[in-house]
């Protein structure tokens, strides 16, 4: 019976079958590789160094933008504080909804576990765009007030899903197997605990950084971040659509610098969800 | 029922409070207050501490809360810095437009999503599902904002089909021009689309195999009842707790369409207030956006624990 009811005839999980992850890696790379090396291989992009809207030519191979500044310069300056902003906001939600999760969900008091979770449950169904709107009123074109909103509204959730991934874990077989054994409850939580973790969490840090780039760039876009002239691809494209017609370039560009990343991340979260939820039917 | 529904309002109630509170302390913790703000740079030091005692803000933070709080209560949400008129009178001019955005929407996004979902999920790993999977993992990934660009750029721009801004255009003209509509909505309800009919596919996936319905299979139960009776509840509840959660994305979605398409909708009004620094319209503003969204959620909660009263939403 057991065996019957067992998920097993399930090929293909449904999922796109192509190789999918060395296409999401490199479409990764290419958009962190210009961030992180760009500002070596151009001078920061200076206003009026040729006509405004300025299609393209030899010296400027993406043209110039409404103030006449080289848009490949600012495809190459812009990609620190897109992405910046961006991992470093998951990575601060990741470190305190992290420990926050871990410590709700190995506390052996349950009221502990309630004091730590309940008041961030309060705070789930804040509209994310809504918070960075009411933080930017004070802090306009600080981007590490807006890295920290963004960081802010992750932290619940971040909480959550580690505490419920600990909790899965801290009650699987293996573990109580381990307790038998009179291994030691460090042992416990560091050796098997923290790393089933490791997937579910992997899964989601993929798509949190899409969705933290999403909010970081809309905060951009709507002139609630980072000051109107600074070289942001999400500024950029917010800039460009003024002449799009004139100059798409000024806008696809660093559109596409967004999209490659933020569809390479979800490609390889996709791929991290989908092996985690077949390991976990065949421990089942 | 009654006994959750009472406890999850009484939640929805402390979430709206802790709210006001929250909202109140961002925006009135801010360096440098609203009588900097009205004030130009040549107004001199005692014209600006005569404004603040104007408006009253030189009383403790305590008292301007209560006082702030109270006025909500009784349906009065301050007196906007830049037009000098009640927030209410911005809100009540700009809540029609985005309301009807919204709801627009909603009523596209639900239906297509479910159907979606369940196309899917009935034949998994099939054409069909493998298509719509791929396209609406990538769609996923594109940010509101270039959607928005491209769209407008291609569907009106280039083509002229669409009309790619609102300016000019009353409230009334919404009834007789829809093609109005057509964009902005399809930009906002892409990626709810792409969310939702992903969960409600997983979420007919996972009730297909479940024991109940083979088990129902195997007694002859005909297939027809067995989906609507039996899959279809269960399958859905995964779907209305994204619900629940695409309300964030809704928000999101309409405050960048009404930047995108020149709306004059809360969402314009709350950004223009936000770069005049004009507090009191933020504060109002955001807590009524933030207040539809907590009602919303509540909303979805309420309606998928009536689906399956034994899911525990609250925890």
């Amino acid at each position: 019976m057991k065996l019957m009811e067992r998920p097993g005839a399930r090929p293909g999980h449904g999922r796109i079958p192509l190789a999918v992850a060395p296409l999401g890696s490199v479409l990764v790379a290419l958009p962190l590789g210009v961030a992180v090396l760009g500002p070596l291989f151009a001078e920061s992009p200076a206003a009026g160094v040729s006509a405004p809207y300025a299609t393209s030519d030899a010296r400027y191979p993406l043209g110039t933008d409404g103030l006449g500044r080289d848009v490949l310069a600012l495809l190459l300056h812009g990609g620190r504080s897109a992405l910046g902003m961006a991992l470093g906001a998951v990575a601060i939600a990741y470190l305190v909804g992290g420990l926050v999760g871990l410590l709700a969900a190995s506390a052996r008091r349950r009221w502990a576990d309630e004091l730590l979770i309940r008041p961030l449950d309060v705070l789930l169904p804040l509209p994310t765009l809504l918070v960075i709107s009411v933080v930017a009123v004070g802090w306009r074109g600080s981007p590490l007030a807006i890295a920290l909103a963004v960081a802010a509204v992750n932290v619940p959730p971040v909480a959550r899903l580690v505490r419920g991934a600990a909790l899965d874990a801290a009650s699987s077989p293996v573990t109580e197997a381990m307790r038998l054994q009179g291994e030691s409850r460090i042992r416990v939580q560091l050796d098997h605990i923290a790393r089933s973790v490791i997937t579910p969490v992997a899964a989601d840090i993929g798509t949190r950084i899409t969705l933290a780039v999403f909010l970081v760039g809309s905060a951009n876009f709507l002139g609630l971040g980072l000051n109107p002239t600074a070289p942001d691809w999400a500024v950029s494209i917010a800039r460009g659509r003024e002449g799009l017609l004139l100059q798409p370039w000024a806008v696809l560009a660093p559109a596409a610098m967004l999209v490659m990343f933020t569809v390479g991340l979800n490609l390889l979260a996709d791929r991290l969800l989908g092996r985690s939820r077949r390991t976990r039917e065949d421990v089942r | 029922m009654r006994r959750y529904a009472c406890q999850r309002l009484a939640l929805g109630v402390v979430q709206l409070a802790l709210l006001a509170v929250l909202v109140f302390l961002l925006t009135s913790l801010l360096p440098g207050d609203a009588a900097d703000v009205r004030n130009n740079e040549d107004a001199g030091a005692e014209q600006v501490a005569a404004l603040r005692e104007q408006l009253r803000l030189d009383r403790p933070p305590l008292e301007r809360f209560t006082d702030w709080a109270s006025g909500i209560v009784t349906g009065d949400l301050g007196t906007s810095l830049v037009s000098g008129g009640p927030v209410l009178d911005i809100l009540t001019e700009t809540v029609g437009t985005t309301l009807v955005l919204a709801a627009v929407t909603l009523a596209v996004v639900v239906p297509l999503a479910v159907t979606l979902g369940i196309a899917c999920g009935l034949r998994e790993g099939g054409l069909l599902d493998r298509s719509v999977t791929s396209v609406t993992l990538a769609l996923n990934a594109v940010p509101d904002f270039v959607l928005a660009l491209l769209l407008v750029t291609g569907l009106s721009l280039r083509l002229g089909w669409l009309p790619a801004t609102w300016v000019g255009v009353g409230a009334a003209d919404l009834l007789v021009r829809p093609g109005l509509l057509v964009l902005p909505v399809t930009v906002v309800a892409a990626r709810m689309v792409c969310l939702l009919s992903r969960q409600v596919r997983a979420g007919m996936v996972t009730v297909l195999q479940a024991g109940y319905v083979a088990q129902a299979r195997r007694l002859g139960v005909p297939r027809r009842t067995l989906l609507l009776r039996h899959v279809l509840p269960n399958a859905a509840v995964p779907g209305i707790q994204e619900l629940a959660r695409v309300g964030d994305n809704l928000v999101g979605g309409v405050l960048i369409v009404e930047a995108v398409f020149a709306i004059p909708g809360v969402a314009t009004a709350l950004v223009r207030a936000v770069e005049a620094r004009d507090v009191p319209t933020v504060q109002g503003l955001a807590l009524v956006v933030a207040a539809a969204a907590l009602l919303f959620s509540l909303a979805a909660d309420l309606f998928s624990h009536r689906l399956v009263p034994r899911t525990e939403v609250l925890r």
